[in-house]
């Protein structure tokens, strides 16, 4: 049931720090930070391929000996319609848990590129940290790991084709995932 | 010489007219009125009730505290809590389900470490004492040290519940070893976990469950399980997605049943001659197990309705739902277990497992476990916002003013009860109405007026 974390490699293809590719890849990774934090969820939909999977599986504490301690359950497993289905409902006047919206900042760092197995497709692993503010409530946070598949194509440009995200908590303490990884 | 004082009243104390006093002299009696229908806004987030509750209730009532299909094998273990204490869930060498406090006899440390494991053995990391997963104590760290008599190992094993459980695979447990029997505290209950959990053979937990925290008094979730008419209001952003009916009254064909000692739940049915509301939304190839191992009864109630959710009091539910969570899917059944574990007057734990039918198709499977993932838990397009009420509820329950008004729960407090159901318990007609939740706070106000030093159990009451 246990899915080990990537391991940890250097870069050293053509999409290495100080690349332009790791360039490009860096802005997209901003640029979609941004949107998310400026409610432009139509923008952010647009991000993804056709045949996307984002998943964010539950974890468990284990010993280092049984891997990380995620499990085939998950607190999202989404495609394309399903995560557009969670923008359309962020836009109506009845999302409770997002209506009036919270306020969230998306940092984004620790970012490694290595060629995917498709010569369009770059595996990208960065670290996040999800704070988010709701009406008169302090802060919550959300950090972890994403496990990115980023695919770019001539035409339309970069798009997320699989998205993993290897949250740190065993209890999500935010309330609710209300807010979009 | 003259006589001491008489002790003060202290809060809790059984007044001399058999009332619940708290410290500001109200009595619990007069603030909480469930067949009236009046609770008072006071006991979801203050201090001094929340303390009654977790002496009083989660002290020594039963408590679910996981499924057998969790723990399949020898040495399997989870980590949970039994009441508010925390609880190992194993299944020893010989088979055996069994439920400990997750302590060490020593010094109390934590002994099960991880949430899931398959061990033969339990080492505390503070002192090495070590124990079999039946609990015995086999060693010690520093044994040699002791003398005679002073390490009475076959005295000094895990700490067990005192009455343990299950009924259709639910693993259910109690400190109390005054606690009733399991059958004889589930009653009438038993007849309708039969149709959740036993329609066709077995169900299953599928993996781990999705865990999180809400700054919300706990029985606001609790109240919130068998409440329908909320779904078309609090859930209304599905509604111009087509995941809901454009309908407010979409859930109010059905029945709500109070089955004695505080167990609740309801039936309800979807769109009228739609096959895929029917059989509680499952594949209809599942339809064909019903009849053998169902009563015809509860066959005719498992064929007829869409949607059912009960609680088995305190704080254990199911969701029975047919429910699509994309715009692209088919509504489908997804059954959903749920506990709410409190932290704080203003802090609760949730549980969420998915369950499934073991005959069930892999599609069924796959399309049930996505549409679950999709609709419910603390990232559900449906859930999300259950939890924002249940937040914004507890804040506004907390100042002294507040305190002094009551909730309403008065809706079909007159009705009239259904003459047609052929189910146990006493049932109701239209599934909009508060006579579950009521029926909920009246088992809630037994409890919290029962004083320590007596048994809680209607047996001896």
């Amino acid at each position: 049931m246990t899915n080990p974390l990537p391991a940890a490699t250097i870069s050293t293809c053509d999409c290495a720090p100080g690349t332009p590719l790791y360039g490009e890849i860096i802005e997209f990774l901003y640029h979609e930070a941004e949107l998310l934090d400026t409610y432009r969820y139509n923008d952010w939909i647009a991000l993804f391929a056709d045949d996307v999977r984002y998943v964010m599986p539950v974890r468990t504490t284990q010993f280092l000996t049984k891997g990380a301690g995620f499990h085939d359950v998950a607190f999202y497993d989404e495609n394309l319609v399903s995560l557009r289905t969670r923008v359309q409902r962020l836009q109506t006047e009845f999302a409770w848990a997002e209506t009036p919206p919270s306020r969230s900042r998306h940092f984004v760092s620790n970012v490694l590129v290595e060629p995917g197995e498709r010569a369009n497709e770059f595996a990208v692993r960065a670290n996040f940290m999800i704070t988010r503010t709701r009406a008169d409530h302090g802060h919550q946070m959300f950090t972890g790991q994403r496990a990115d598949i980023l695919r770019r194509d001539e035409a339309t440009g970069w798009k997320i084709a699989q998205r993993r995200i290897l949250v740190d908590q065993t209890v999500i303490t935010g309330t609710n995932l209300s807010v979009l990884f | 010489m003259s006589l001491p004082a008489p002790h003060p009243a202290r809060p809790g104390d059984n007044q001399p007219n058999g009332f619940t006093l708290l410290a500001n002299g109200e009595h619990l009696e007069t603030i909480v009125r469930p067949q009236e229908g009046l609770i008072s806004r006071r006991i979801f987030a203050d201090p001094e009730v929340y303390r009654l509750e977790i002496d009083r209730i989660f002290g020594r009532s039963w408590f679910f505290v996981g499924h057998e299909t969790e723990i399949p094998n020898p040495g399997d273990m989870v980590s949970r809590t039994c009441g508010i204490d925390p609880a190992i869930l194993v299944r020893d060498d010989d088979g055996v389900v069994r439920v400990f406090l997750n302590s060490c006899r020593h010094r109390g440390m934590r002994v099960c470490r991880t949430d899931r494991e398959n061990v033969r053995f339990l080492r505390c990391p503070y002192h090495g004492w070590s124990y079999r997963n039946n609990g015995e104590l086999i060693t010690v760290g520093a044994e040699n040290h002791y003398g005679p008599g002073e390490l009475e190992k076959d005295k000094l094993g895990l700490i067990p519940v005192a009455k343990l459980g299950s009924y259709r695979g639910l693993i259910f447990a109690s400190w109390d070893e005054h606690a009733p029997p399991l059958d004889e505290w589930l009653g009438d209950m038993r007849w309708y976990l039969d149709i959740i959990f036993g329609r066709t053979g077995e169900i299953e937990v599928v993996g781990v469950p999705q865990i999180w925290e809400v700054e919300c008094a706990w029985k606001f979730a609790t109240d919130n399980f068998t409440d329908n008419f909320h779904v078309f209001w609090t859930h209304q952003s599905l509604v111009p997605l087509g995941l809901l009916p454009n309908f407010p009254d979409f859930a109010a064909h059905g029945h709500m049943v109070t089955a004695g000692n505080g167990h609740i739940l309801h039936f309800v049915q979807g769109a009228p001659n739609d096959e895929t509301f029917m059989g509680l939304g499952l594949e209809k190839a599942l339809w064909q197990h019903f009849p053998h191992n169902l009563n015809p009864g509860q066959t005719d109630i498992a064929m007829r309705h869409a949607y059912s959710a009960g609680t088995v009091w305190p704080n254990f539910h199911w969701l029975q739902l047919t429910s699509s969570g994309d715009t692209a899917s088919k509504p489908v059944g997804i059954l959903n277990l749920r506990l709410e574990l409190p932290l704080s007057p203003t802090r609760t734990r949730m549980y969420s497992w998915f369950a499934i039918d073991k005959a069930a198709s892999p599609a069924y499977r796959k399309a049930s476990y996505e549409n679950y993932v999709r609709t419910f838990g603390p990232g559900g397009v449906f859930d999300q916002d259950d939890m924002e009420n249940w937040e914004d509820c507890t804040a506004a329950a907390v100042g002294p003013a507040a305190k002094r008004y009551t909730l309403h729960h008065k809706m079909g407090i007159n009705r009239k009860t259904a003459t047609d159901w052929p189910g146990p318990g006493t049932c109701y007609p239209d599934s909009y109405g508060e006579m579950t939740q009521r029926a909920w706070y009246g088992e809630w106000l037994r409890w919290m007026t029962k004083p320590l030093n007596g048994s809680n159990t209607r047996a001896a009451s």
